[in-house]
This record gives C-alpha cells, sequence and structure tokens, in this order.
C-alpha cells in the first residue's frame, strides 16, 4: 500500500493562497509609482498617513538593488517611504506610518480560529531604514471592540533585516468582524508622537487606547530630513512560524488589487471598453464591467478628456464630470456611470472614446 | 481641506453621489453606499454639523 504524506498547516510550506497580505512584494502601483498623497497613492494596497507633518512624505514603489538578500529571495519591488522635512521636530500629536486594512472576511475565514490563544497568525517581512533605531508595529483586530498588539523591531542603518512576529487568538475575537468591512490591520509605526504613546505592554491583546498605542518612540529617524523606510515581502499567514514568501503573478496580484482599486486609461482616441447610450441628446448613460467584483460600491474620478464615440459624436467632457448614475447592491460587478455633454443623437449607442493623452477612470473601494 | 458638493438632478431625478473636491483640485464621485468608505467620512463630516455645497444650476 502506497501512503501519501499530507503537509500539516503551520508546521510546513504549504502552497498556494497562504498570504493574506495582498501585494506583498509591492509589484502594483496602479495609482502610480510615487506619491505624496495622504493616504493610498502609490503601492496598491499600502496606505500611508501622516498627521503634523511639516513636509508631507514622499510614499514610492522601488527598485529592490540586486545583491541585497531580498532580491536574492526574488523581490523586485518594495515600498518606500520618504519622511521628508519636519522643521519643527517631532511634535507630540505627530505621526506617520504605513497600513495595510484587511477585509474582514478574509482574516475570519484564513483558518486562523480566532478565539483560540494556541491558534496563531504569523507576519513576516522584510524591512531597511537609513537610520538605526527600533520601531513598532502594531495590529488592530475590530470585534465588538477593538484590540491591539504591539511588537517592536530594531534596525541597523541601511541595512535589509528579516522582522517576524506572531500573534495569538483571543476569546473576544468571537465577533471579529466577518463581512467585507475592515476586520484587522497591520500598521508600522514610523513615528508616533507622544499624544499616543506611553508605556505599552508589548506582545499581548488589549483593548484599543488611543493615548497607548506602544512606548513612547525614538524620534531620530523622523527628524532626519528625508530619512526613509523600506518594505517589502510581507506576508501574514496562519500558523506559528514564518514560511518562505509565497510569490504570485503579477496577474494574480492585480486581481486581488483590482476588488479594491481599478483604473482604466487611456491615450487619444483609445476606446477602453465601455459602452453605453444617448439620453435626450445631452446625456450618455454607460456601463463598466469590473475585472473582478469591488469590495464595495466604488468612488469614481478622472483626468483628461474624453468623448462620447457614437453615430453623432458628443462634445468632449472632462473625464472629472463623470458621476454615478446607478448605486450597485450586492455583489458589485459593474458600475452605470453618466456624463451630460451635447452633440449627441437621442437613442443611439456607442461608448467612451478618450480624448488626450493622460485619460484614466479610477475606481476606489478601498478599506 | 476637502469641500463637498451636491450634483444637479438628471433626467433620471436625483442622483446618489456626492462630489468631493480635494486641495490638489482632485475631483471624486462618492456614492451613497454605506460600505464605501469616503462615504462613511462623508457622513462623519455631515455629522459634525457641515452641510455640503448646493448643485450647481443647470439649463
Amino acid at each position: 500500500m502506497s501512503l501519501i504524506k499530507v503537509k500539516s498547516r503551520g508546521t510546513d510550506n504549504v502552497g498556494g493562497r497562504r498570504n493574506i497580505i495582498i501585494n506583498g512584494a509591492m509589484q502594483l502601483a496602479q495609482r502610480g509609482t510615487s506619491s505624496t498623497a495622504n493616504g493610498y497613492g502609490s503601492v496598491d494596497r499600502f496606505q500611508i498617513l501622516a498627521g503634523g507633518a511639516d513636509e508631507a512624505p514622499t510614499h514610492a514603489q522601488v527598485d529592490v538593488a540586486s545583491g541585497t538578500t531580498p532580491y536574492g529571495l526574488g523581490f523586485r519591488k518594495a515600498l518606500k517611504l520618504t519622511n521628508g522635512n519636519q522643521t519643527s521636530g517631532a511634535g507630540a500629536a505627530d505621526y506617520m506610518g504605513i497600513w495595510q486594512h484587511i477585509e474582514g472576511q478574509n482574516i475570519s475565514q484564513s483558518g486562523w480560529n480566532t478565539t483560540d490563544p494556541n491558534s496563531k497568525l504569523t507576519l513576516s517581512y522584510w524591512v531597511k531604514s537609513s537610520v538605526a533605531q527600533t520601531f513598532y508595529g502594531r495590529f488592530r483586530a475590530f470585534a465588538s471592540s477593538q484590540y491591539e498588539y504591539t511588537y517592536s523591531f530594531a534596525l541597523s542603518a541601511n541595512t535589509w533585516t528579516k522582522v517576524t512576529t506572531t500573534v495569538p487568538g483571543n476569546s473576544n475575537f468571537s465577533s471579529l468582524v466577518n463581512t467585507n468591512a475592515v476586520g484587522f490591520y497591520h500598521v508600522w509605526q514610523c513615528f508616533w508622537g507622544t499624544d499616543y504613546t506611553n508605556n505599552k505592554t508589548l506582545g499581548e491583546w488589549a483593548v484599543k487606547d488611543n493615548a497607548n498605542k506602544s512606548p513612547d518612540m525614538t524620534s531620530t529617524w523622523y527628524t532626519t530630513n528625508d530619512a526613509t523606510f523600506e518594505i517589502t515581502g510581507v506576508q501574514l499567514e496562519v500558523g506559528d512560524a514564518a514560511t518562505d514568501f509565497s510569490h504570485r503573478t503579477f496577474a494574480e496580484e492585480l486581481s486581488l488589487c483590482q476588488r479594491y482599486f481599478y483604473k482604466v486609461e487611456g491615450a487619444s482616441s483609445d476606446r477602453v471598453g465601455i459602452g453605453g447610450y444617448v439620453v435626450g441628446a445631452s446625456e450618455a448613460r454607460m456601463d463598466v464591467v469590473f475585472p473582478c467584483a469591488m469590495r464595495a460600491a466604488p468612488t469614481i474620478s478622472g483626468t483628461g478628456t474624453a468623448q462620447f464615440d457614437g453615430h453623432a459624436d458628443s462634445a468632449d467632457f472632462n473625464c472629472s464630470a463623470i458621476i454615478i448614475d446607478e448605486v450597485p447592491t450586492g455583489i458589485v460587478s459593474g458600475l452605470g456611470i453618466q456624463i451630460a455633454t451635447s452633440g449627441m443623437t437621442n437613442g443611439h449607442s456607442g461608448g467612451l472614446r478618450f480624448r488626450g493623452s493622460g485619460g484614466t477612470l479610477s475606481f476606489t473601494a478601498e478599506l | 481641506m476637502s469641500t463637498y458638493q451636491l450634483y444637479p438632478d438628471t433626467s433620471k431625478g436625483p442622483v446618489s453621489c456626492v462630489k468631493r473636491t480635494d486641495n490638489d483640485g482632485s475631483i471624486w464621485c462618492i456614492p451613497f453606499s454605506e460600505d464605501n468608505t469616503d462615504y462613511k467620512k462623508y457622513l462623519e463630516w455631515v455629522a459634525e454639523g457641515n452641510k455640503p455645497k448646493a448643485a450647481d444650476k443647470t439649463d
């Protein structure tokens, strides 16, 4: 009789989608490769927030240098945060960090027994800072109350370091969010001022305390002009040990990201698969079909100009003037949009055509 | 600081979204959907006693 050995989860290398983090290798940057936006703006699914900053930080998708350990492990991209020039120093109310928010149903149905302290999640990543310092990372779980778990990691200057931390389940997590709303996040605390820090006990879940998110932080990194902080290879998995990073193809990662952000772009005269019809000669209604159902009805924005390309073409209009026609309910697989313009013929069909370089439509359903 | 403004009615009547204009001039059309985080922030802004600008008048 032949025996088939089955690998056990968390103790051996299990293939497939074990990484709960999306875009952990920083492959995708649909919005752009560099941004000073306070929020999402560069690498998909990673949000940069800063409060009280004298100069906005820059976040960018950058190359991992060949010859480094992360490069040797197959990582080609990293998320780099450059802190700007904080001329007034480290204010008590200042903060700067990198978040990834996770859908509740993705964490609750990950295989983690959320209420069992013996069931573990393990986070691992590569990180590099231009300034030697101890930093903090923090998880938040969204149950009937919000709970936080903080840990520390010390970095030498300009040295890629692999950080691994393991967090247990908790008996209070029976009500952990199990919907498309945020259920969990991790934040890299690059700097948090003393309004938010005190003497936090590391390595345990506790009810969120906005005045005590971590021990007081050293401000060296924050007050060093254009100090940098880079991460890549971020993996959150069920089990009590970090396994090798589960690399995904670009297409797989793009599809996962498009649940939260979808971008259509084109050059002048490009048609992008958005068809529709004319109502009353001045209003065009169009249907956008998403390649992946979005998490929620998305916010839309546009850049550049377009026209409704039909039997009678419309006048050019700004893509930023496009509005939502119908707010979808249930699974958000598409969206009705409309534009007021002129020059069309009632009842004719056609579609959207960009009229200049840099035309975009963006659909955002982030957490 | 972002600003909010209502949209004019269309041929269907009132629209179920609100316009947000950010400091950098970018414009966002936010659906009235409680799962949408931008809409949640808009509701919080309204709950603080703020009101969106009236819609631009159309012909």
